[in-house]
């Protein structure tokens, strides 16, 4: 049904391992990104999605940075397999509400920058070719994982860059983060990442 | 006997205790019910970004809250990152969890939850008795299990008590209000270390 929904068809198996090389090639030679990125938080029951605005940090092998800073300052920083959250100025080393979430999804992030986040074995994985490029359906087979999230969707561009991911929790609510204003192989000090 | 004797002169002692305590100035009753305005509306969504101290650990979170329709609300928290932590609904006295992460899943926890987040956003309750105390206006509802005190100033909330054989168990404190929206609540526990933080989200 969903190959039918917008313009979205679903990939041969020659374009889904095109495209898995591409995004593997585009990863190896990226070292590090900055990315400005808008969150929206959809939940049925409200009028609006809830958007938050911020900057992202990710610099190989695997220092990654989400500060947000509209409508709040709040900060996580994946280091050394180790949360720092700066919430306003309060800063702490774990955060029990969300932590291993957290890390599932930032690992899906981090590995999807190497190129090698299309694990069969913890994904069915499904391709399709859309307008702005390619769309890829994770679906978690691990059922604690499942539990919360029903599905990752992530939008690659045709350069094979990550445009969107969302996220789809079992109930249908869902957050979306979208990219913008990507910036590849700057020079990034590792104090970025300090908390 | 003499053991309901003593019981019973206790209780006589204790009626009417919290009132005399905080030298409550009792006043007729005018007002039929009690209006909570600051979650009041089907139009709102209520965003709020929030801070929870529990026994030294502190986290963090958006509470989100909207009414669907008389005596109806749906309350979600989420981590900043969008994550659900959970998700409940107020329906007239029932409450359901629509869902909640397994960790918390605790009955301890979601009573305590449940019953911080009934009273935040009830309204309409009847007033049993008045007051007046300094500048506020209080006004006091019964139920089986609890007293509820509403301290108005002007006509803006700016405090719930609940109490529980007549000693504040929690309170609840509304500040900033702009346009029926508390832009700070506190809820803090008398008798367990729970701090609730809210500061609204204006986006």
């Amino acid at each position: 049904m969903s190959s039918l929904v917008g313009a979205q068809q679903k990939m041969t198996n020659t374009e889904a391992e095109t495209l898995k090389a591409l995004v593997k090639n585009r990863a190896s030679k990226t070292k590090t990104i900055v990315s400005d990125f808008t969150q929206y938080k959809h939940l049925d029951f409200l009028s609006n999605d809830i958007v938050t605005q911020g900057k992202l940090h990710f610099k190989s092998p695997d220092f990654v940075k989400w500060a947000y800073v509209k409508p709040f300052q709040y900060s996580v920083i994946f280091k050394n397999k180790t949360l720092f959250i700066n919430n306003e100025g309060s800063k702490s080393e774990v955060d029990v509400g969300s932590s291993k979430m957290f890390t599932e999804l930032n690992n899906l992030i981090v590995k999807s920058v190497k190129g090698d986040m299309f694990d069969d074995v913890q994904f069915a994985i499904t391709y399709f070719n859309i307008e702005e490029g390619s769309l890829v359906q994770f679906e978690p087979k691990d059922p604690k994982l499942n539990e919360f999230i029903k599905s990752f969707h992530i939008v690659f561009s045709e350069k094979g860059d990550v445009e969107t991911i969302k996220m789809i929790e079992p109930s249908g609510d869902y957050t979306k983060i979208e990219f913008t204003n990507r910036v590849l192989n700057s020079t990034i000090s590792n104090a970025i990442f300090n908390n | 006997m003499r053991f309901l004797i003593i019981s019973f002169c206790f209780v006589l002692v204790s009626c009417g205790s919290y009132s005399k305590k905080y030298e409550l100035q009792s006043e007729p009753v005018v007002t039929k019910s009690i209006e909570n305005k600051y979650f009041d509306s089907k139009v709102t969504d209520y965003v709020y970004k929030s801070n929870i101290t529990v026994y030294g650990n502190n986290f963090g979170g958006l509470l989100i809250v909207k009414k669907l329709a008389e005596n109806n609300h749906r309350m979600a928290f989420t981590t900043e990152f969008g994550n659900k932590i959970f998700d409940f609904s107020f329906v007239d006295d029932d409450f359901k969890i629509n869902f909640i992460l397994e960790d918390l899943n605790k009955k301890m926890l979601i009573n305590i939850l449940q019953e911080d987040f009934s009273t935040l956003i009830k309204s309409n309750l009847p007033v049993t008795a008045a007051f007046k105390k300094d500048n506020f206006n209080v006004l006091k509802s019964e139920s089986t299990k609890t007293d509820l005190y509403y301290y108005f100033l002007n006509s803006d909330l700016s405090k719930i008590e609940k109490v529980k054989h007549q000693k504040a168990k929690t309170i609840f404190l509304f500040s900033e209000i702009k346009n029926n929206i508390a832009q700070q609540i506190e809820i803090v526990h008398q008798s367990i270390k729970l701090h609730i933080k809210l500061n609204a989200l204006n986006q």
